[in-house]
């Protein structure tokens, strides 16, 4: 709680906290502290965020208007096919548990660092090469085959750079192995006196499952990569049907991953929706035990149902309805999550600061692309949303709507906490609401779009869709103002924010009860937990008046 | 890292790690993280084995003429080389244990010994492939110019499925080195018994007619995925040979014993593992339809 005895370590000298201990060049780039590399993968996940969205902008403004004026066909696919692949590999993946999980799993569980350090900054360098790599790809030329790479047309026709992304995502999965590798490892063994399972927050418990996912489904991903790269070179292979090989197993492969990693990006996320939504509603959580297991039960289940992005390409009848009645499962752990999380702000004291309205912004926005989810699981439905803007409303109504606003109210939470600074409420609100706002007028008409057969992946469409086309592009403008604003003003505070105090909103965690920003050993001595998770009676040692005052003053 | 420690701690303790409490707790933080990585590994060999079934299952006639073609001898005395570099593996963990320098260089030596003759043994396996033109990228193989003098001398050619396989091995010209199969006697005898599989009936066949090069098609996945999944297997035994000569590099230097020999154990898990991985592809890949040759 106290930051002046948090900080006199005796490591690093006094008045040291893990930014401050040491600046060189070398000190970050060869450094085992896992704020540090937490920091560093922050700042090229942005980088990456912004360039997919830039593509997105490509993208939504291309679709302003039927004919395909701004970029010809060929550079279309060029433009979503490398939207979706920074996206998905270089944004959605690693951004919450690379970030938040490194910054915090360590200090929720009162360790000291994560148990193999020098593999988590291993697996930093493995994602700055592969990034690099697709990077460079990305400017001699890109590739056009779409985020899936589906055989043979990746292997046989397309003209573009697949061996050079292929290569990078093989090194930017090792990244994602070594990450959850060493979150099971420490979750098992770095836990501090009294931190038990069930006393662990439900962001620890969300991240242990989508380890389990990461290390389960990227090895798979790997060897898919692999094989597609020996067809594209050596122009012989088992994907290519005209020589007995077999298209499908590659799409089988692929989504064996592929629908995992959906979940290694959505997981994480619900993590952080727990967190926010029992802390601003100041509320022990509904149902600990459920959330919980529903994590593991969703990262299991998550496993079976690939086989429903192949209802309509030549996966047997049969398998595709097992595949179906395995993806109605899936939304029985996910809906127990939101009614545990409906449950808790019944009653409670709930406040609403910029995380907050982010995780009330992800309940609804995610309930709808889980909804829609199961029209997309029912294989009579599929036949006629397959392949249409239905798809894609649905998997940015998921990913945008529930994977970015977690990220984004998970930083806005726990940026005190990194930074030490306070940002501004006032844009906070603004840009959160905005965000909604203008992901809503981009994606919901897709929907409609997608109902009413508009294919994706064309830059060019009948004059009949354009009225929706041209909403979805305007709240594209909208939502791209809303992402941009934390950019400025997050940074603003770095140089002229408030300093945030240990504890700005009161809260019982571990992260909360060592300084801000915390010393490179995260605590001063060993901490011993003594209160359950979302306890925030007295006896958590937590100081209600004080909270009291300050919800009086932000109001 | 580890300054606030006094100097006695650490003179107890040698290999422990700033961010632990005690050898007891990095000691099972190792134990797990090198357990998950295994995990992956075979997730990762998984794959390739999906696609073996798959395609076995397909074309289980292309599967056994090529596994035929390999040497089951080399084969099986490679599985006997790497389970005696299991036990001397394990040896080595347990002298580690002890504390005896001398035993842990002498078996780490022999691991590396029986390492490389399995990668040598390999190596004469893909010679001889690469002279029967085998290997399934085009350019890789031994190239043979025509021999215009003995082609001529017969009007017609023989079927595919008519080999006479008593008669000495013949080299047929292969001026661009692609991949040859020209046996197809195995499909006429599937097809005489009627055990195709329906995808080996289309497969196979042009017109009703079996077609030597649809054939040597499917003969050609058999060997690609040999050349992956050995190919990939050959890299992990190199790499546990770097892992031997770091752990040779140490143990000569005295650094293991009963309170500090996880990394022994740790490699000695990766080695187990890499050795598991060939006892599956040994018959795989060796000992598929070994009935067809006598």
């Amino acid at each position: 709680m106290n930051a002046q005895n948090a900080i006199s370590t005796g490591y690093g000298g006094p008045n040291l906290n893990y930014l401050t201990n040491g600046s060189s060049l070398q000190s970050w780039l060869l450094t085992k502290d896992h704020k540090r590399i937490a920091i560093m993968y922050l700042v090229t996940v942005s980088m990456f965020f912004l360039m997919g969205g830039l593509y997105a902008a490509t993208i939504r403004l291309e679709l302003l208007t039927p004919a395909s004026d701004l970029v010809e066909s060929a550079t279309y696919n060029k433009v979503f096919t490398q939207h979706g692949i920074l996206m998905i590999f270089f944004f959605l993946i690693p951004s919450i548990p690379a970030i938040l999980g490194n910054f915090l799993l360590p200090i929720m569980i009162g360790a000291k660092d994560l148990a193999l350090p020098r593999i988590n900054l291993l697996s930093l360098y493995f994602y700055w090469i592969g990034g690099g790599l697709a990077l460079w790809a990305l400017m001699q030329g890109g590739v056009d085959t779409g985020w899936t790479f589906y055989t043979p047309y990746s292997t046989t026709f397309s003209n573009s750079y697949v061996m050079a992304v292929g290569l990078g995502i093989f090194i930017n999965g090792f990244s994602s192995i070594l990450t959850g590798l060493n979150f099971i490892v420490t979750i098992h063994t770095m836990r501090a006196p009294g931190m038990t399972w069930f006393r662990l927050p439900l962001f620890v418990w969300a991240h242990y499952a989508v380890s389990l996912v990461m290390i389960l489904g990227t090895p798979v991903i790997a060897i898919t990569i692999l094989l597609l790269a020996i067809e594209r070179l050596a122009h012989i292979g088992i994907f290519d049907p005209a020589i007995g090989g077999d298209p499908i197993l590659f799409q089988h492969l692929f989504w064996f991953y592929s629908h995992p990693a959906v979940y290694i990006m959505i997981l994480p996320g619900m993590g952080v929706i727990s967190e926010l939504i029992s802390n601003f509603s100041r509320k022990k959580i509904f149902g600990y035990e459920f959330i919980a297991f529903s994590s593991i039960a969703i990262a299991v289940f998550g496993f079976l149902v690939w086989g429903h992005h192949m209802f309509v390409s030549g996966q047997s009848i049969y398998a595709g309805m097992v595949f179906s009645f395995l993806t109605m499962v899936v939304a029985v752990p996910s809906a127990i999550k939101m009614f545990n999380w409906t449950a808790t702000m019944y009653k409670g004291s709930i406040s609403f600061d910029t995380p907050m309205l982010y995780a009330i912004g992800f309940m609804g926005l995610f309930l709808i692309g889980g909804l829609t989810g199961l029209f997309l699981g029912s294989m009579g439905l599929v036949v006629h949303l397959t392949d249409t803007y239905f798809v894609v409303a649905h998997f940015h109504y998921v990913m945008v709507g529930g994977q970015v606003i977690a990220y984004l109210g998970g930083l806005h939470y726990w940026w005190p906490k990194m930074t030490g600074k306070m940002y501004s409420e006032f844009w906070g609100k603004i840009s959160a609401m905005l965000v909604f706002v203008g992901f809503n007028l981009t994606f919901f008409p897709q929907f409609i779009l997608g109902y009413q057969g508009m294919p994706r992946r064309y830059a060019s469409y009948p004059d009949e869709f354009q009225v929706l086309n041209i909403f979805s592009t305007a709240g594209a403008s909208v939502l791209g103002v809303g992402l941009l604003m934390p950019a400025v003003y997050l940074i603003h505070s770095l140089f002229f924010g408030k300093p945030a105090g240990d504890n700005p909103w009161m809260l019982p965690g571990l992260e909360w009860r060592t300084s801000s920003p915390p010393p490179t050993e995260n605590f001063e001595t060993m901490p011993v937990v003594t209160w359950e998770a979302y306890e925030f009676g007295e006896e958590s040692g937590l100081d209600l008046e004080a909270a009291k005052q300050r919800e009086a003053m932000t109001v | 890292m580890s300054a606030h420690y006094s100097d006695k701690f650490v003179y107890h303790e040698p290999g422990l790690q700033h961010q632990f409490e005690d050898m007891g707790q990095q000691e099972e933080s190792v134990a797990i993280g090198m357990w998950m990585f295994l995990v992956q590994e075979i997730m990762f060999f998984g794959g390739l084995f999906t696609a073996y079934l798959v395609f076995r299952s397909k074309y289980p006639m292309a599967f056994a003429a090529g596994s035929n073609h390999l040497d089951a001898f080399w084969g099986g005395l490679n599985t006997l080389v790497l389970i005696v570099s299991s036990l001397t593996m394990a040896l080595t963990v347990y002298y580690a244990q002890k504390g005896n320098r001398n035993m842990q260089v002498i078996l780490i030596v022999l691991t590396m010994f029986f390492g490389s003759v399995f990668l040598g043994v390999k190596a004469i396996e893909y010679t001889d492939k690469y002279n029967h033109g085998l290997i399934p990228v085009t350019g890789l193989n031994k190239k043979i110019k025509e021999d215009k003098s003995a082609n001529h001398e017969t009007g017609h050619e023989k079927p595919c499925w008519d080999v006479d396989h008593n008669a000495p091995v013949v080299e047929h010209a292969n001026p661009r080195g692609d991949f040859q199969w020209k046996d197809c006697s195995l499909v006429k005898l599937a097809q005489d018994h009627n055990y195709l599989t329906s995808a080996e009936k289309i497969g196979y066949f042009s017109n009703g007619e079996i077609d030597a090069d649809k054939f040597r098609d499917k003969v050609r996945i058999f060997f690609y995925l040999y050349f992956v999944m050995t190919g990939l297997h050959a890299l992990h035994m190199i790499v546990g040979l770097g892992l031997m000569s770091w752990l040779l590099w140490t143990a000569a230097k005295g650094v293991y014993s009963g309170d500090y020999y996880m990394p022994v154990e740790m490699s000695g898990l990766y080695w187990h593992f890499v050795d598991i991985v060939w006892i599956f592809l040994f018959p795989l890949l060796y000992l598929l339809g070994r009935h067809f040759l006598h």
